[in-house]
C-alpha cells in the first residue's frame, strides 16, 4: 500500500511539474485583449484544418504580456496593441526581429450607457466616471490618455478616471454602468450589448491603433507556431479581420 | 533610487484615510457584535459567528464580487441607495466598506477575547449594585476591554493599509480617488518600465506597516501597566 | 425581613428545589460545598433565573412563572459580597465604594459615606488603586460597596472563606458592626458552624439542592456535636489577662481560667471543644490540668453516637461531650453537681 501511495505521489508531482513544459503540437499565444474573439475565432479554424495542434491563450494588456514574456513566460507568438511594447521586447532581444509584421489596425472610440449627452470630447467634462485602460500598461489607455491631453481636458477630468487593466474590463465598466463610459476600440464596443458608441475619438488626437505582431525566439523554432503565423497573414485571415470590423490597410 | 511621484502621496495619503475611516466606523458596530456574541445566548449565534468569520476565509476578491452584487447599481440595494441618492461603487467609501468588512472578523476577534477575560462575577457585581446592562456595559465591560479593542483596531487598520482585492473590484483604481498604496503598486507592477517606481511605494508601505505594529504594542503595554 | 422561596432550578445533573419561609434579620445558609447555597442566592438576586417557582422578598414577588413575573437583578436592591471580592480593578477604593451609591435614587442613599469608611477603617485607601490591597482590605472594601448600595438584603456568600484564620475573626466584628449600624438585614453564607454560631440567628440548613432544615445556629451546632470532629464548639469571649505562671489567666465566671495560647490582648475569643472536657462526679486529686471548675447539669441531649451535657459554671454555660455509658455510670442528670477538668492548652485563640 504504502509502495503504490508513493508512485501514485511521485506520478502525480511529475505531471505538476511538467505540465509547464511545451509538449509538441502546442503554441502559446500572447495577445492583446482586444484581439479576443478574432483570434479565438482563427485559432479554431485552424485547429480545424491541422488536428493536433493545441493552442495555449494568453490574453491581456500588452504592456503585462510584454511583461511576462521578458520575465519567461512561454509565448510563441505576441501580438501586441501597439508599436511601443513590441519595441520593447524587440530591445530585449527576445522577437525574431525580421519577421515582424502588422496585423491589423483599429479606431478609439468612447462607449457607454449613460443617458447624458455626449457627443464630442469636451462633453466628457459632463461626466463623473470614465473608464480608461491603465496608460502605464494598456495601450487603448495611453491612446486615450494621448487623446485627453491633445484634447486640453486633462486637468478637469482628474480624479475621474477609473483605471483599468486591460480593455476588456474598460468594457465591463461601461457595460456594468457604474462608470458613465470608457475609452473601447470600436472592434470592442461591436461586441457590447449594453454600451453603444457615444463618439469617436477624432484621429488627429492620437497616433493609429496598430497591432505589430511577431514570432518569439521560442516560436521561431516551433514548426506549428510559424504555420499559424503565416496563416495569421493570408486572406482568410484577413476576411475575419474584417468582419469583426478591424482596419486592414 | 527613491523616489515617489505626486500620485504616489495621493495614494498614501489615501491609504491612510481609508484605514482611519474604516477602523473607527467599524469599532461601535464591532464592539456591539462582540458584546452581543460574548454575553448573549439566543437560537442561530452559531450562524452569526458563522457570518462574522466569513470574510476571513474567503478570498477578498470573493468578498468585493458579494459587495458589488450587493451595491452596485443593479445590485440588490443599489436602486435603494440610489433613491436616497448614495453612491458608493468607484469612490473611497466602497474602499471603507471594502476595508471594513474584510477587517470585521479580526475586530471582533480581538475585542471578543478582550472581553471574555472580565471576571463574570464583575458583572455579576455591577448587576447587583443597580447597574442595568448598558450602564454596565459602559462602566465596566469597555473600560476593561480595551485592551481587546486597541488590538482588534491595530489589527483591522493594519489589514485595511494591505486590502486589494475587495478594493479593486468594488473601489476600482482611480488615481487621487481610490487608488491606495497596494493598488498603486499593482499598476506600477503590471508595467515592465515603471517596475522600480514600485519599489519605492513598497517601502513606504513597510515603513507604515512597521511604525502601526510599533504603536500597537506600546499602547499595549501602557495599558497593561495601568490595569 | 421575610424571605419566601418556593422554587426549583436545573443544571445539568444538578436540581436546587428551594421551599422555604424565613423571618429576621440575620439568617445564614449552612451547607457544604456543591449542595446549593450560591444557586439559591443566585435566583434571589435574579441572576440566574428559576425553570419554575416563585420568590418573595418582604412580601413583594421578585419571580413568578405562573404571573411572568421576573424583576430585573438591578432592580432588586439585593447586594452580595462575593467569595472572591470582585473589586473593579479599573476604578480606586472610592469608586467602587460609591459605585452602588451613585445608582440608587437620592432618597434611597441612607448610608453617610464617611461614616462607613471611618466604621471599614478605609479612609486612608480612598485614592488608592484596589489591585495591591490584602485580602481583608478587599473584602472591607466589597462589603462597604454592598452596604452602600442601600440594599434591603445584604447576602455575603463565604465572605471569609478566602481568608486565613487570624483574619477572618477580625473581619467578623466589621460585619457585626455595619449590618447594627446601618440596619440591613443580611444572609450569611457559609460552612463553618463556629462563623454561624457568630452570624446568624436562624439557619436554613442545604444538603442536595434542598434546604432539610430550619432551626437555629446553635441547636444546629448542638445537634451535630455527636458526628463532628471537633465535637461542639464552645465560644468563650475572655478578659483581663495577667501573667501566670508561663500561662495567662483570664478572668471567668469569678474565678480564673488558665490559659496556655493567650496573649496580653485585654480581650480575645476562645474556642473549647466539647471534646475537651473531663467530667468527674467527685473532686479528684492531683490532676495535671489547670484548670478546675464546678458546674451544674442543666440538662443532657442526644447527638450522634454521644451524649451532650449542657452545665452552668457560676453563670456561664459549657457543653461537654461524653459517652452514653460514662452518663449511666456517673449518674449525669439535670441538677447533678460535677467537677469539670480542662487543660490549659485545650484553649484555641480565634481573634
Amino acid at each position: 500500500m504504502k509502495n503504490f501511495l508513493l508512485k501514485l505521489l511521485l506520478t502525480l508531482l511529475c505531471a505538476f511539474f511538467l505540465a509547464g513544459s511545451t509538449l509538441a503540437g502546442e503554441v502559446n499565444l500572447s495577445i492583446a485583449a482586444s484581439l479576443r474573439e478574432v483570434i479565438d475565432d482563427l485559432s479554431a479554424t485552424f485547429s480545424k484544418q491541422n488536428p493536433g495542434v493545441n493552442f495555449l491563450k494568453n490574453y491581456g494588456a500588452s504592456g503585462t504580456l510584454a511583461k511576462q514574456i521578458e520575465n519567461g513566460a512561454p509565448g510563441d507568438i505576441f501580438i501586441s496593441a501597439n508599436l511601443e511594447w513590441m519595441d520593447y521586447l524587440k530591445s530585449k532581444n527576445m522577437m525574431d526581429a525580421d519577421r515582424i509584421r502588422t496585423f491589423a489596425y483599429n479606431t478609439l472610440v468612447f462607449a457607454g450607457s449613460t443617458a447624458k449627452q455626449v457627443a464630442t470630447m469636451q462633453d466628457l467634462i459632463k461626466l463623473e466616471k470614465i473608464a480608461i485602460g491603465s496608460p502605464k500598461s494598456v495601450p487603448a489607455g495611453e491612446y486615450a490618455m494621448e487623446a485627453i491631453k491633445k484634447a486640453g481636458i486633462e486637468r478637469q477630468l482628474e480624479k475621474k478616471l477609473v483605471m483599468a487593466k486591460d480593455v476588456r474590463e474598460c468594457l465591463m465598466y461601461a457595460e456594468r454602468g457604474e462608470v458613465d463610459g470608457g475609452f473601447v476600440y470600436r472592434t470592442d464596443a461591436l461586441q457590447a450589448r449594453q454600451a453603444k458608441i457615444l463618439f469617436t475619438v477624432p484621429q488627429d488626437l492620437y497616433p493609429r491603433v496598430t497591432y505589430p505582431m511577431g514570432l518569439t525566439l521560442a516560436g521561431a523554432k516551433n514548426k506549428e507556431a510559424e504555420a499559424f503565423y503565416k496563416y495569421l497573414q493570408s486572406a482568410d485571415a484577413a476576411a475575419v479581420l474584417e468582419k469583426y470590423g478591424f482596419g486592414l490597410k | 533610487m527613491f523616489s515617489l511621484a505626486l500620485t504616489d502621496y495621493d495614494a498614501i495619503s489615501l491609504s491612510a484615510k481609508v484605514a482611519v475611516t474604516a477602523t473607527l466606523a467599524s469599532l461601535p458596530v464591532g464592539f456591539a457584535v462582540a458584546y452581543v456574541v460574548t454575553y448573549l445566548k439566543f437560537r442561530g449565534k452559531v450562524l452569526l459567528e458563522v457570518v462574522i468569520n466569513l470574510p476571513l476565509t474567503l478570498p477578498p476578491v470573493v468578498v468585493g464580487y458579494f459587495l458589488l452584487v450587493l451595491l452596485g447599481k443593479k445590485g440588490w440595494l443599489g436602486p435603494l441607495l440610489e433613491s436616497v441618492g448614495i453612491r458608493l461603487i468607484f469612490t473611497w467609501k466602497a474602499a471603507v466598506v471594502a476595508s471594513a468588512v474584510v477587517g470585521f472578523p479580526l475586530l471582533v476577534r480581538s475585542i471578543r477575547i478582550g472581553m471574555e477575560s472580565i471576571e463574570a462575577q464583575l458583572i455579576q457585581a455591577s448587576r447587583t449594585l443597580g447597574a442595568p446592562w448598558y450602564d454596565t456595559l459602559f462602566t465596566v465591560i469597555l473600560p476593561l476591554s480595551i485592551r481587546g479593542i486597541v488590538a482588534g483596531s491595530s489589527l483591522m487598520f493594519a489589514r485595511s493599509l494591505g486590502e486589494f482585492g475587495a478594493t479593486i473590484i468594488v473601489a476600482g483604481n482611480i488615481p487621487g480617488v481610490t487608488q491606495t498604496i497596494p493598488l498603486a503598486i499593482y499598476e506600477y507592477v503590471s508595467s515592465p518600465t515603471s517596475e522600480t517606481m514600485a519599489v519605492s511605494l513598497c517601502v513606504v508601505s513597510v515603513i507604515l506597516s512597521l511604525v502601526v505594529l510599533f504603536l500597537h504594542e506600546v499602547i499595549g503595554r501602557k495599558l497593561v501597566r495601568r490595569a | 425581613m421575610e424571605i419566601r422561596v418556593a422554587a426549583e432550578k436545573r443544571f445539568g445533573s444538578f436540581t436546587l428545589a428551594a421551599d422555604f419561609r424565613v423571618t429576621g434579620e440575620r439568617i445564614g445558609i449552612f451547607g457544604v460545598s456543591g449542595s446549593g447555597k450560591s444557586t439559591l442566592i443566585n435566583l434571589l438576586a435574579g441572576l440566574y433565573e428559576p425553570d419554575r417557582g416563585e420568590i418573595f422578598l418582604n412580601g413583594e414577588c421578585l419571580f413568578s412563572s405562573a404571573n411572568k413575573i421576573n424583576i430585573p437583578t438591578e432592580r432588586r436592591r439585593i447586594a452580595i459580597v462575593f467569595q472572591q471580592p470582585s473589586l473593579f480593578p479599573h476604578l480606586s477604593v472610592k469608586s467602587n465604594l460609591l459605585y452602588g451609591f451613585k445608582r440608587c435614587e437620592p432618597e434611597q442613599r441612607a448610608i453617610d459615606f464617611a461614616t462607613l469608611a471611618a466604621v471599614l477603617k478605609l479612609e486612608n485607601f480612598l485614592p488608592r488603586g484596589v489591585n495591591n490591597l490584602s485580602g481583608g482590605e478587599k473584602q472591607r472594601v466589597a462589603l462597604g460597596r454592598a452596604v452602600l448600595a442601600n440594599p434591603r438584603l445584604l447576602v455575603m456568600d463565604e465572605p471569609l472563606s478566602a481568608l486565613d484564620d487570624t483574619l477572618k475573626f477580625q473581619i467578623i466584628p466589621y460585619l457585626k458592626s455595619v449590618s447594627e449600624q446601618f440596619r440591613i438585614p443580611y444572609l450569611f453564607i457559609s460552612h463553618s458552624l463556629v462563623e454561624m454560631r457568630l452570624m446568624a440567628d436562624e439557619v436554613l440548613v442545604v444538603a442536595d439542592g434542598k434546604i432539610v432544615e430550619q432551626t437555629t445556629a446553635e441547636e444546629l451546632a448542638l445537634a451535630r456535636m455527636g458526628q463532628s470532629r471537633i465535637g461542639y464548639i464552645n465560644l468563650l469571649r475572655l478578659s483581663s489577662p495577667r501573667r501566670l505562671d508561663g500561662l495567662f489567666a483570664y478572668r471567668w465566671s469569678g474565678g480564673e481560667l488558665l490559659i496556655s495560647a493567650g496573649d496580653d490582648q485585654p480581650e480575645a475569643l476562645f474556642e473549647l471543644s466539647s471534646k475537651d472536657i473531663i467530667l468527674f462526679k467527685r473532686h479528684p486529686e492531683a490532676i495535671s490540668a489547670r484548670n478546675l471548675l464546678r458546674g451544674t447539669v442543666v440538662r443532657t441531649f442526644v447527638s450522634g453516637n454521644s451524649i451532650g451535657v449542657e452545665l452552668a459554671c457560676g453563670g456561664q454555660r459549657l457543653v461537654a461531650e461524653v459517652a452514653d455509658q460514662a452518663v449511666k455510670e456517673l449518674d449525669i442528670v439535670a441538677g447533678s453537681e460535677l467537677f469539670l477538668a480542662i487543660k490549659a492548652s485545650a484553649f484555641r485563640r480565634l481573634g
